[in-house]
Parts: structure tokens; C-alpha cells; sequence
């Protein structure tokens, strides 16, 4: 029985952010929360792993306490278990704490078989985090993987590399960072989430950690943002089409067999 | 009934669930206005109570395009004024007519309104995750984020949902899920909705500063006002507008029976929002705005006579579900009628479980409280609102024989004046309005609406 997690985050849907035309600031105020798109490719990765060799898994996110949701989310989609990772101290990480962080309640939680993140969030795109959580737990890793395979005592992961696929061989434990899009992931289903919102989720806070404050949260970031720019929009110069390019098209489609 | 009857499918006696304990004394599906409002009653109640929406938050997808009513909400949420997300308190009603060169209004603004502040403009993406969220607080459980499949009935009786081959099961079904019932229908319990039952409303939330509208309206900060218009400029089709202002944003839309426009064939909805939008007297006060949301639904406006068998073996339908939106011309009213069905269902189920009786005979108490409401009264004293609703003058002839009284006897034109009655009376044969109909007319208004 593998011991899993899926690391996630919860992150305001892309689709409902606008950039303020004057400030030029991304206004994530209207848009509404969802859990980190390759997170979700994580958890079904995770669950399909679970569904072949058995294993319960925890989904574990680090964020506001308003991101229970997302776990309940997960667990309405089978995950066993949520904990949110949420304290003031947290608070204004980059991926460094993050990742320190996420590590620590991984090994606060006895440790993993394998944990499973998303490659990268739709809203800060770097990609740390998963090869951070490996580095602090000096588990094993392979990222950017879109299939997991359990060969005791090795997973075989799958990456695809630009026309060809990559299999490595790696030991136990290992954390893996799935591609977004990998697997179609199953939906949450009605009794799961019951039993998700009956189940709650648990709170994990730095009392439980006891991790140095100058260590976490905005204190322990040593990423200083020094200056944002925005990039201009790139002109577009329309290309009308004239009869010519239409005939060209005709005679084309008309060449292929596809009109007569 | 007799559809009811057929659409029974048996589950095999090996399945069968009728036997064992339900998991919830009620489910509620759909976390509506009515629906919340009905997890909130039983809740209350200490009833052991499901509410499930498609939607995550909760009732995150609902629109609507009218103002709230909340002299029913106070009684389940007496806090609402304070609590709710509300946008701002109606203290200014205007009604009236447009052309395509004038708009002829009555602009009610009162202290009266002010002093109660029980009608306000919302916005429902917000306002009803927050009734979900009263309803969990109330001790349901509120499960968002799932569209039931459909209806677990046996025995000729619902006894619960159905999603991803689970069964939920229940004593009493609430169905509150929205104008196209789509469980409900398929279940039997209740007809699909005809064209003449429904009006098409199309709507755009504009994003306008609070110091904009607060001008441009002569509003205080939390003052708002709303407005119904009879569109008499889009040809000959019968349809009405509305605009109301929000916080930092006016919403306005469109109402058009449903079979205006399947008569009319050809003209699309949001060349109507455009041109209502663009009105000579619209376009001024949206002027510097920019869209931010756009929606469309449907409105059943069938009235009294759409209304279906309320109540059931062990279920019950609520708000637009039950057709339960009620229109006069003047008023356009869905979100109160909504919630004062949502309170005497979950009444009547509270009661339904005193007596441990869920069969149809148990249930009809709701029909009976609700009857004693204003909602189905007023649906039954304007039942016959459609015959003055329907009436093509009401949006071509009368608005522009108005405007011509208006021209007449409001503006100087260097010549002699004339009596109001002969202004009425060149007017009216100008646009060749006989006296008695539009007399006959205005008769049959004042008797039905």
C-alpha cells in the first residue's frame, strides 16, 4: 500500500482575469478560485496510481484558510485526506519557504512513498516547488512526467520529450511534477464529496511544525522583486485577404479533392 | 399525472431503497433563491437537510435581472440588510415608455422607500453563495460543484438523486432547479415549458464608477435606482427593458416573449440589447461604461395557468421551477416569490416529518400556505395579464400616440393651441387608432392589471 500526496494550489481562475488598463496590474478580484489546472492532472496521476496498486492519498496546500475548498474538491474526486497548511507565519512565501515549508509537513506527516505536484501554477509559472519539496526531503525526482508506474521498489515515470518519450527509473521515495494535460482526469462525484464535507480537512499550523520564523513566510523569501514591466501588446498589421489569396485557397482545397 | 405514471422506472427489488433509513430528510437541488431558502427553513428546524448545486460557489451560475424583495427574506434571514452582498437600496422607480426619438417616464422617487430600504438591487453571483453559505450555517450540508443526474423514484414516489451510478436518498425531494427543470421534466412531475409561458431576458452588467452613476443619477451612496421600460422603437415586437444601477456597475437588459421572437424569425436578441442600449435616451446614461458580463435566461411568465402540480410523492417543485415569477407590465417580480416558496416548503416538509408522512397527501400543505401567500394569489388575480402584455399597441400605437399628445401640447410651435381633446383626437387618427379600441383597450387595462 504506497503512501502518496498531491501537493496543490488553489489559484484564481485564468479565465477571469483582466489586466486594469491603467495600472497595468493583473485584477484577480473578480475571478473566482480554482485548484491549480496541472494540480488536478497531479491528483489523477496520483488516483490512477492508487487504482492499480492501492495506497491512500493526501492532498496537502499551503495558502489562506479559504482554500479548503480545494481540498474538499480533490477528495470529492477520491483523494482520502486534506490538510491545509495555513498560518500568519506562512504568510508572503516565495518558492523557497514554499517549498520548505510543504517538505516540512511532508516529513511532519511521517513522510511519502512518492508525492505528486503539478509543474508548474498558472499564477506564478516557475516551477519550483516540486524540485524544492525533493531537495528538502533529499527524495528522489522526476519532473515534467505525464505517467507513473509502481515496479517495486522503482516508479517508472514517463516524460515526454519533444518527439519522444522518456522513461526513467527512479527510487523510493521520489516526488514527481506532472504536466498539465497528461490524463483526462475524472470529475468529483456527489457522494465523494459528501463524504469530503462530512470528513472536513485538517489544519496544520506552525505550532505543529515548529519551524524557525525567520525561515518561512515573506522573512525567510529571498526573492525581491525590483521592478515589473509590461510588455507592449505586439501590433498586429490585419492582412485582408483579397480574391487572389481567396482563389489561391479555392484552387488548393479544390487540388486536395476537398470541393469540386 | 399520467405522464408521471409512465415515466416511473422501477428499480429491481434487489435494489430497491425504500427499505432502509434515508440518508437526509430532504435534498434540496438547486441553491437558488428558492432553494436556499428552503435548506435554511428546515435547517433551522433541526431537519437533516442536503443542498446541491451545479455551480462552485454555490448559485455562482444563477442571473436574474431585477431588483430583490426582502420582506420574506427578513423572516428567515433578519439580518440580511446588514449581512447580505447587496448592491444598492432602491429608493427610485421609474416606469415608461420609449420611442425612437423620446421616452415618456414616471420617475417615482420616494422617502417611503427609503425608510424600510426592503428593495435592493444584487448581484446574484454574489448574493446567493451567500445565502449557501446561511444555509450551511444553518446546519445543512451544502455540496456545490454537482449536477444531479436525475431522480431516484420507486414505488411511484422520489426518494432521492442520482449522480455518477450513487444514490442519495431522502424523505422529500425539493426541486428548485431553475426555469428549465430539467429533472423535473424528465421525471414526469411536471410539463416542459411552452413558447407562450416563457419570455427570453438578455442582460449586460456595465462597469461604471460609483461617483458616475451616483451623478449621473442623482443617487446618495447606497441609493439606487430601477427602471422598466415598454420598448415601443424595435419594430413591431412586444418587448420590455430594464436598467438598474449596482455599485460600481448599471445592469439593463431586454424581456421579450418567447414567441415574439420565434415570430418574428429574424431578429436576434442582442441586436435588441444593442438597440435598446443605444436609445437616444439609454445611451447617454451608459456613456464611458464598459461591458463585463453579459447573460441571457429565461423568465416563465405563464402565470397562474403554467403553474404545475406543486407537490408530489415525496417531492415538491419551488420558485422558477414552478413557473413562480410573476409580471404585470409594471413589475417583474421572480427572486421574493422564489424565497416565499422556498419558506413553506420547508415548512411543510418540517411538519411532512412530525407526522412521518411524505406521500403526496402529506406534502399538500405546502400548496395550502403557499396559496395563502401573496404569491400564488397574485398569480391567480393576474391571470389574465397577457391579454394586456400581448396587446402589439402596447409597444407600437400607444407609445408613439402618447408621444404625439406630448409633442403637442408640451412644445411651442408659433402656432395657435388646441384643446387637449382635439390634440388626442388628431393624434389617435394619425395613427389611425379607433377611439373605441383604444377606449376597449384601456378598459381591459384597467380591469386586469
Amino acid at each position: 500500500m504506497l503512501k502518496i500526496a498531491v501537493m496543490i494550489k488553489q489559484v484564481p481562475d485564468s479565465q477571469d482575469i483582466t489586466i486594469d488598463p491603467v495600472t497595468k496590474t493583473l485584477n484577480r478580484s473578480q475571478a473566482r478560485n480554482v485548484v491549480n489546472p496541472p494540480d488536478v492532472n497531479a491528483l489523477e496521476a496520483a488516483l490512477l496510481l492508487k487504482d492499480k496498486e492501492g495506497g491512500e492519498i493526501t492532498v496537502i496546500t499551503m495558502g489562506p484558510p479559504m482554500a479548503d475548498v480545494a481540498l474538499l474538491e480533490c477528495m470529492g474526486r477520491g483523494a482520502d485526506k486534506g490538510i491545509l497548511v495555513t498560518d500568519r507565519f506562512f504568510a508572503g512565501a516565495d518558492t523557497w519557504p514554499t517549498s520548505y515549508t510543504l517538505a516540512s509537513t511532508a516529513d511532519y506527516l511521517g513522510g511519502f512513498d512518492i508525492i505528486f505536484c503539478g509543474e508548474e501554477t498558472t499564477d506564478s509559472s516557475t516551477g519550483h516547488v516540486g524540485p524544492g519539496i525533493a531537495e528538502f526531503l533529499g527524495y528522489q525526482q522526476a519532473t515534467y512526467v505525464n505517467k507513473v508506474e509502481y515496479e517495486e521498489p522503482f516508479f517508472i515515470a514517463e516524460r515526454d520529450i519533444e518527439g519522444a518519450t522518456e522513461t526513467l527509473r527512479i527510487g523510493k521515495p521520489a516526488v514527481v511534477t506532472i504536466t498539465l494535460n497528461a490524463n483526462a482526469p475524472r470529475n468529483p462525484t456527489l457522494k465523494k464529496k459528501i463524504e469530503a464535507y462530512k470528513k472536513g480537512i485538517t489544519i496544520v499550523a506552525n505550532k505543529d511544525l515548529k519551524l524557525d520564523p525567520a525561515c518561512i513566510g515573506l522573512k525567510g523569501s529571498p526573492t525581491i522583486v525590483k521592478d515589473m514591466k509590461t510588455v507592449a501588446d505586439p501590433v498586429k498589421t490585419p492582412v485582408k485577404p483579397g480574391i487572389e489569396e481567396l482563389d489561391k485557397v479555392i484552387s488548393v482545397l479544390v487540388e486536395r479533392g476537398i470541393v469540386k | 399525472m399520467a405522464n408521471f405514471k409512465e415515466n416511473i422506472k422501477r428499480i429491481n427489488s434487489s435494489e430497491s431503497i425504500s427499505g432502509r433509513m434515508p440518508d437526509y430528510d430532504a435534498i434540496v437541488v438547486g441553491a437558488g433563491n428558492a432553494g436556499s431558502a428552503a435548506a435554511i427553513t428546515m435547517a433551522s428546524k433541526g431537519l437533516n437537510v442536503l443542498l446541491v448545486d451545479r455551480a462552485d460557489p454555490p448559485g455562482a451560475k444563477n442571473l436574474s435581472g431585477g431588483v430583490l424583495w426582502g420582506n420574506d427574506l427578513a423572516e428567515i434571514l433578519p439580518k440580511w440588510q446588514t449581512e447580505a452582498p447587496l448592491e444598492r437600496f432602491i429608493d427610485n422607480k421609474k416606469i415608461g415608455f420609449l420611442t425612437e426619438k423620446s421616452s415618456i417616464v414616471i420617475d417615482f422617487k420616494t422617502e417611503f422607500f427609503r425608510d424600510n430600504k426592503i428593495a435592493h438591487s444584487v448581484l446574484r453571483a454574489k448574493f446567493d453563495p451567500w445565502m449557501a453559505k446561511k444555509a450551511k450555517e444553518a446546519g445543512a450540508l451544502v455540496i456545490p460543484g454537482i449536477t444531479v443526474e436525475s431522480l431516484a423514484i420507486e414505488d411511484r414516489t422520489v426518494v432521492g438523486i442520482k449522480e455518477s451510478g450513487d444514490t442519495i436518498t431522502a424523505n422529500v425531494v425539493l426541486l428548485a432547479e431553475g426555469v428549465n427543470p430539467r429533472l423535473s421534466i424528465e421525471a414526469g412531475l411536471r410539463k416542459p415549458l411552452q413558447d407562450r409561458e416563457l419570455s427570453v431576458g438578455v442582460k449586460e452588467v456595465i462597469k461604471l464608477s460609483a461617483q458616475k452613476i451616483e451623478d449621473r443619477f442623482n443617487l446618495t451612496k447606497e441609493s439606487g435606482m430601477a427602471s422598466e421600460y415598454i420598448v415601443g422603437s424595435l419594430g413591431n415586437l412586444n418587448i420590455g427593458a430594464f436598467f438598474y444601477t449596482n455599485k460600481e456597475s448599471i445592469s439593463l437588459g431586454i424581456v421579450s416573449p418567447m414567441e415574439e421572437l420565434r415570430r418574428n424569425g429574424v431578429t436576434h436578441t442582442y441586436d435588441l440589447i444593442e438597440k435598446f442600449k443605444s436609445h437616444p435616451s439609454i445611451a447617454p446614461l451608459i456613456e464611458g461604461g464598459t461591458t463585463i458580463e453579459y447573460g441571457a435566461h429565461l423568465i416563465p411568465e405563464g402565470g397562474i395557468d403554467s403553474v404545475p402540480q406543486l407537490y408530489g410523492n415525496g417531492y415538491m417543485l419551488l420558485g422558477d421551477a414552478a413557473g413562480l415569477a410573476f409580471s404585470n407590465g409594471l413589475v417583474l417580480q421572480g427572486m421574493n416569490y422564489a424565497i416565499v416558496s422556498g419558506i413553506k416548503a420547508g415548512e411543510a416538509v418540517a411538519e411532512a416529518k412530525a407526522r412521518n408522512d411524505f406521500t403526496a397527501k402529506s406534502l399538500a400543505v405546502y400548496e395550502q400556505k403557499l396559496g395563502s401567500t401573496y404569491a400564488l394569489k397574485d398569480l391567480k388575480t393576474f391571470k389574465d395579464i397577457r391579454k394586456v402584455t400581448n396587446n402589439p399597441k402596447m409597444y407600437t400605437v400607444y407609445p408613439q400616440l402618447l408621444e404625439g399628445i406630448l409633442l403637442e401640447t408640451l412644445w411651442e410651435r408659433g402656432q395657435p393651441k388646441k384643446k387637449t381633446r382635439d390634440v388626442i383626437g388628431e393624434a389617435a387618427s394619425k395613427l389611425s387608432v379607433g377611439k373605441v379600441k383604444a377606449l376597449t383597450d384601456l378598459y381591459g387595462i384597467y380591469r386586469r392589471m
